[in-house]
């Protein structure tokens, strides 16, 4: 799961998966910023096909904060 | 190329898409108008080759103004489109449609502001690109439609950070802007060549007749007309047509003229290669003829095996797979159209292209060349399963004799009861082949029945096959394999029966390259000619194995019964 994960969120960065690991988050990489965050939320929501509410999505700030939502479908 | 995008949405999640191309986008969301109205704004000071200004409907409609002064405010918008695409004639402007939802709650009686919005702008910017030549229209709204709303706009990334797009939306966006990008750099393909039956028409013209196609105006028929009518808007955009076809010309042609459905007419095509050489030999010589390269050609066929024998022969071309669903066969054009003929503009030289070409190619002499066909029928691993007819065969043997036409030495018509009343006769046997290879079953498609004449001497009454396994040399093995069994059973002559007709040029071919034949005195009056073979020491078949033939046992005993 968390394999899959970090292909998606790599993909929506336009980054190697190997520069991501669970404890990564957005302030640690250049790239990752609050633009492409939205973007990594979407592609998630698209490939899990699970949907993050809202409220939540401020408080996600690493890369495991997403294990929780890929499991529950909107 | 460098470009810039300017809108009245957050679109630098769409710019970072766009990998090929350098894209400006304006720092602070909203500045569009400034950044258009201030030639000396970063927008042109980076140059770009082309500006995609990309409106949001919901967005212009923002801040409750009425419907009058709204369209006054569109006006403006405009006005400044007009003033910087004469400032600036070198850069293309593509000026988006809009799409504006409805999101006011009202009543079913009230006016629908929405499509006036909608109309308005799409009149200005019509207006603006029919008076400017570096004004053209990008179709966001054709977009839209296309995926439907929900897909393509997000409630979730616009509250997030002002994003309109969902992820979808923004992937189509930036694949629009890429193909408008790279058709101003990359050469589009020039030439596009289409096989005949099941392509042009359902059917096989040579089996089925001219009244037997499936063309029409309407009905099933129809996708083939609708698929003609792209193909024929793609010759007025300057696409080379030409047809590739293995079939007898005549008949071909026939269709062209007599067809009242035939959308293409034969002057619509620059070159017109319709005959029984592999379809390889017939594109490069077209090619030589057009003086075109290879690359700039694409080839539509529904034959697997033709588009791959093409392919391996010619690496450079363009093959597209073929549809699978029939009914795709319009929407399927228009892909190719986007890949490969996608233009941002034609010109009057464009349409009159193939007019040139046509006559370019009368003057061209034919020309042949070998092609690696021998290899391309090894690589096939094509099967030939062939056994003496049973009770089960007949429907199917019927059918053949029935209805082929093109290779088929005798064109014999015999019904179920015929080939079993032969069958039983001593010294009559019915023999049906299939024939399979590495893309699937051809089902059974060769029928040979051969009788005794002599005690010596067997006669091959008829040969026929289906012509989707036309040009492999299927039938070579077969006769050969048929010679085998005639000489261990004790037979020393053959004779093999050709009946001309109007259609089985195919059929005079195969008894052309038959080899050793001495022609018999004949009956003049139906035309049918008899070579006779003896094949105590060798066999006519002069062309090598590309098959595996698996006989059932048995094969031929029951001649010599």
């Amino acid at each position: 799961m968390v394999e899959k994960l970090i292909e998606t969120i790599a993909r929506a960065l336009r980054v190697p998966p190997s520069t991501l690991t669970p404890e990564t988050g957005p302030g640690d990489l250049q790239v990752w910023d609050s633009l492409a965050q939205i973007n990594v939320v979407s592609e998630i929501e698209a490939e899990f096909g699970v949907s993050i509410p809202f409220e939540q999505v401020a408080e996600i700030q690493h890369v495991r904060d997403f294990l929780p939502y890929l499991g529950k479908t909107s | 190329m460098k470009s810039a995008l300017l809108s009245n949405v957050n679109v630098e999640s769409i710019a970072r898409q766009i990998g090929r191309h350098e894209v400006h986008i304006a720092q602070g969301f909203g500045v569009w108008t400034q950044e258009l109205a201030d030639p000396a704004s970063a927008t042109f000071s980076f140059q770009p080759a082309s500006i995609f200004l990309i409106l949001d409907g919901a967005e212009l409609l923002r801040g409750q103004r009425g419907l009058q002064p709204l369209l006054a405010e569109l006006d403006e918008h405009l006005a400044w489109i007009d003033r910087a695409a004469a400032h600036f004639p070198g850069i293309k402007f593509f000026v988006s449609t809009i799409d504006v939802p409805t999101r006011t709650l009202r009543p079913v009686k009230d006016e629908r502001i929405e499509r006036l919005i909608e109309e308005h702008w799409h009149e200005g910017i019509r207006r603006a690109s029919a008076a400017s030549a570096n004004v053209y229209i990008f179709d966001l709204k054709q977009l839209i439609e296309e995926s439907g709303r929900f897909h393509f706009y997000s409630n979730k990334r616009w509250y997030l950070g002002g994003l309109r797009f969902s992820t979808t939306g923004e992937r189509l966006i930036a694949g629009e802007m890429e193909r408008i990008l790279d058709a101003q750099m990359v050469a589009r393909k020039k030439c596009l060549l289409l096989d005949l039956d099941n392509t042009l028409w359902g059917g096989v013209v040579g089996e089925d007749g001219i009244n037997g196609l499936q063309l029409s105006e309407t009905g099933p028929g129809a996708r083939y007309r609708d698929f003609q009518l792209r193909v024929r808007e793609l010759g007025k955009m300057g696409i080379i047509l030409g047809l590739v076809s293995k079939n007898n010309e005549a008949d071909a042609l026939e269709v062209f003229e007599a067809h009242e459905h035939m959308v293409l007419k034969k002057d619509d095509f620059a070159a017109i290669k319709i005959n029984w050489s592999p379809k390889a030999e017939n594109i490069a010589a077209l090619a030589e003829d057009l003086d075109i390269g290879i690359d700039s050609i694409v080839f539509i066929d529904d034959n697997p095996l033709e588009r791959e024998a093409v392919k391996s022969a010619l690496p450079e071309i363009t093959v597209p797979d073929f549809p699978s669903d029939t009914s795709e066969l319009p929407s399927f054009l228009e892909r190719v159209y986007k890949e490969c003929f996608f233009t941002i503009e034609s010109t009057e030289e464009d349409r009159k292209r193939t007019k040139t070409y046509l006559a370019n190619a009368k003057r061209a002499a034919e020309r042949t060349m070998a092609s690696s066909i021998d290899e391309f029928l090894e690589g096939l691993r094509t099967k030939i399963f062939l056994t003496r007819a049973g009770e089960e065969d007949f429907g199917r043997a019927a059918q053949l004799t029935q209805k082929t036409n093109q290779f088929n030495l005798t064109t014999r018509r015999y019904s179920e009861q015929d080939l079993r009343t032969l069958e039983s006769t001593r010294g009559g046997s019915v023999y049906i082949a299939s024939v399979a290879d590495k893309y699937g079953d051809n089902g059974k498609v060769i029928v040979g029945i051969l009788r005794r004449a002599t005690p010596d001497t067997a006669e091959l009454d008829t040969f026929l096959m289906s012509c989707r396994v036309l040009g492999r040399f299927v039938e070579d093995q077969v006769l050969d394999h048929f010679v085998g069994e005639l000489r261990r059973d004790g037979f020393s002559r053959l004779q093999v029966r050709f009946t001309p007709t109007r259609k089985n040029a195919p059929a005079r071919a195969f008894v052309e390259r038959l080899h050793g034949g001495r022609l018999l005195p004949s009956d003049a009056e139906s035309g049918e000619l008899i070579w006779e073979f003896d094949i105590a020491k060798a066999s006519p078949v002069t062309k090598p194995a590309y098959a595996e033939l698996v006989a059932k046992q048995l094969l031929l005993d029951e001649v010599v019964s």
